[in-house]
């Protein structure tokens, strides 16, 4: 078995000079206005008191001492993992063709992929809700065949939710991918199928490591949009099926405890951090265990 | 030619708002037959009256309104909105509604006591409406005259609930709790105990209103709690349904018209609440959108003093708890709905 060895350029890069940073300015400034002041004020008001003036830790050790709070934080882990494994291995193979296909229905099944982003995130959810709820056409169809006597537990639950999700982000997952498989050069998978690779040998040993970039990425998209969802779980996941965000939603507007919702919405940024760390600490160790 | 000809609506538009005559308001309240009503029997009328444009908002619910005053600090953009009695007192708690006064709004001073004083004094009360027991006349064989109905056998399978998270479903509790033996606030153990027992004869739980009424439209579901201004719309739609208030007692969903803190045309907003409260107004909304009033003057058809809070009898039947003393308790009931209620039902 022939082993290709891609390494990284010994050569240092040229060092950015200083004009070369004002183009940072502008999104610095942006940043800093819409996302770093708010997310600051949002730590504060999680210390906040919500009958007393003061600040305390109250709606910590609450958010930490309660059970049923933190089984929607496992919930909300669960969903989000599920669904970025679904999109990643569903979004891999488009992402291959499209990569790889010269024809003209590249271009038709490019728009196809891509097609659910023109449509909004809840339109799209009631689309699912038709289909897989109790009386939707799925239950239907299997009822009336014969198949199954009683509905299938299709919606409002955690099925229900990663299907739609898993709709929903699968373009991001595609495109994410696509610009990961594009920047493999064609050349390696010929030149080790001359070599004698068989094809399978050719995705273990060649795509499937160098596309680990894409993968990540697509996992961690997957993961970070599930987890900040609202719409999707709160319409398809029904009233036993609540996940951070549609509990930092109950939070604010009908309970109106600002400062406990600013914990919850503070727990969910860490775990996304969290992800988005551990995520490229795979990909680094994957790098070098296939040295990439 | 054509660019002047678009143009020149929206320049004319900019030099009207300009010269200052213009007088406008901008009030938020609910899309729907209710927008279709109020800008027929309310809005319209004003506009003749005072000359004040208004800009209806019906974008956003209640809360979301509320929220919206919140994070704005009582500067949402909107000049009177439409909440309930709960948000009036929360609100006012906050210093983020304006107080009203019978000296800027007159007709403050003809509501009924029973139900201004629910609202404090931020809420313009201008509709009651009650907790209703909605059923499917053509599947029931009797009238429900009791909430225990819903724990009838016959209704296995057939009763939705709503979620936690709709208001309906702390004053179901607290409605069932009373005639359970428990009370409004501090004994609610027999109202939990009852509605995990109605939980467990439910086909699940809705948070939307509109969502809930679907289920007894399509005849999955055959009764269920319900407001009864939208249950009416609904027997005013030709549904076979129709509702009761149960002899047990309900308790009102109080509407209210707020101003927020720093409204940008606060006198045409009191002007408008003002008018709201007329009593002939009151008399157009009632008989217009089939709810009650907290005016006990006004003359309406007997048919709808019938199903409606029209009088000082009917305001006292229902039970009115002290809603200030319900948003405290509200976190805690939500836990335990979650536990024993929603728990119940799988």
């Amino acid at each position: 078995m022939a082993v290709i060895t891609c390494s990284t350029p010994t050569k240092p890069l040229r060092a950015v000079p200083a004009g070369g940073l004002l183009p940072l300015i502008a999104p610095s400034i942006v940043l800093a206005l819409f996302f770093a002041i708010p997310m600051g004020m949002m730590i504060g008001i999680s210390f906040q008191s919500q009958s007393a003036g003061g600040l305390t830790f109250a709606s910590y050790s609450r958010f930490f001492g309660n059970d049923l709070v933190l089984a929607g934080l496992v919930r909300t882990v669960i969903m989000s993992g599920l669904v970025a494994v679904c999109v990643t291995v569903l979004a891999y193979p488009l992402a291959y063709y499209l990569a790889r296909a010269t024809s003209r229905w590249r271009t038709v099944i490019f728009a196809l992929a891509i097609a659910p982003e023109l449509a909004g995130v809840v339109l799209r959810t009631y689309g699912w809700l038709i289909i897989l709820e109790d009386r939707g056409f799925i239950n239907s169809a299997l009822m009336w065949t014969g198949l199954i006597s009683e509905p299938l537990p299709l919606s409002k639950n955690l099925f229900g939710v990663v299907v739609g999700l898993t709709h929903v982000i699968l373009p991001f997952g595609v495109l994410s991918l696509l610009t990961s498989l594009q920047s493999i050069n064609p050349n390696l998978e010929r030149s080790a199928q001359i070599l004698g690779a068989s094809r399978l040998a050719v995705i273990r040993h060649i795509i499937l490591p160098l596309s680990v970039p894409g993968i990540v990425s697509s996992l961690l998209i997957g993961f970070t949009m599930a987890a900040s969802a609202y719409a999707t779980p709160a319409l398809l996941g029904g009233a036993g099926f609540k996940v951070m965000a549609t509990m930092v939603y109950e939070q604010v507007l009908f309970y109106l405890d600002w400062p406990f919702a600013a914990v919850m919405a503070n727990v969910l940024l860490v775990l996304m951090l969290a992800a988005g760390f551990v995520g490229s600490r795979l990909e680094s160790r994957l790098h070098q265990k296939l040295h990439i | 030619m054509r660019y002047t000809a678009l143009c020149a609506p929206a320049i004319a538009s900019m030099v009207w708002a300009a010269n200052g005559n213009a007088e406008t308001l901008i009030v938020n309240s609910y899309g729907g037959p209710y927008e279709t009503i109020i800008r027929e029997r309310i809005i319209e009328p004003f506009e003749s009256k005072f000359g004040i444009k208004v800009i209806y908002d019906a974008v956003g619910s209640a809360s979301q309104d509320y929220a919206k005053i919140k994070a704005t600090n009582g500067r949402p953009g909107f000049d009177v909105v439409v909440m309930t009695a709960s948000q009036s007192l929360e609100g006012c708690k906050e210093g983020l509604l304006d107080e009203l006064s019978p000296k800027e709004v007159p007709n403050l001073a003809h509501l009924s006591s029973v139900i201004a004083g629910v609202a404090g004094p931020c809420g313009a009360v201008h509709e009651v409406q009650y907790l209703s027991l909605l059923y499917r006349t053509d599947k029931l064989a009797e009238r429900p005259n009791s909430w225990n109905a819903l724990l009838d056998d016959g209704l296995k399978g057939k009763i939705i609930l709503p979620t936690f998270q709709n208001v309906m479903a702390a004053y179901l509790l607290e409605i069932y709790s009373v005639a359970h033996g428990g009370d409004l606030l501090e004994n609610v153990d027999p109202g939990f105990a009852a509605v995990a027992k109605l939980a467990e004869q439910s086909i699940g739980f809705e948070q939307s209103s509109s969502v809930m009424e679907t289920y007894i439209k399509g005849g999955d579901v055959w009764a269920m709690p319900f407001w009864n201004g939208r249950a009416q719309l609904l027997v005013d739609g030709g549904l076979p349904v129709d509702y009761v208030l149960p002899k047990e007692g309900s308790i009102p969903l109080v509407a209210t018209l707020n101003v927020p803190k720093h409204a940008a045309n606060r006198d045409a907003a009191l002007k408008f609440v003002n008018f709201f409260l007329e009593k002939t107004s009151q008399e157009a909304w009632v008989t217009g959108y089939k709810v009650g009033s907290g005016r006990i003057d006004i003359e309406v058809p007997a048919d709808i003093r019938a199903k409606q809070i029209t009088t000082e009898a009917d305001l006292k039947a229902l039970l009115l708890p002290d809603l200030a003393a319900v948003a405290t308790r509200l976190s805690a009931w939500g836990e335990r709905w979650e536990r024993d209620v929603v728990a119940a039902a799988r």
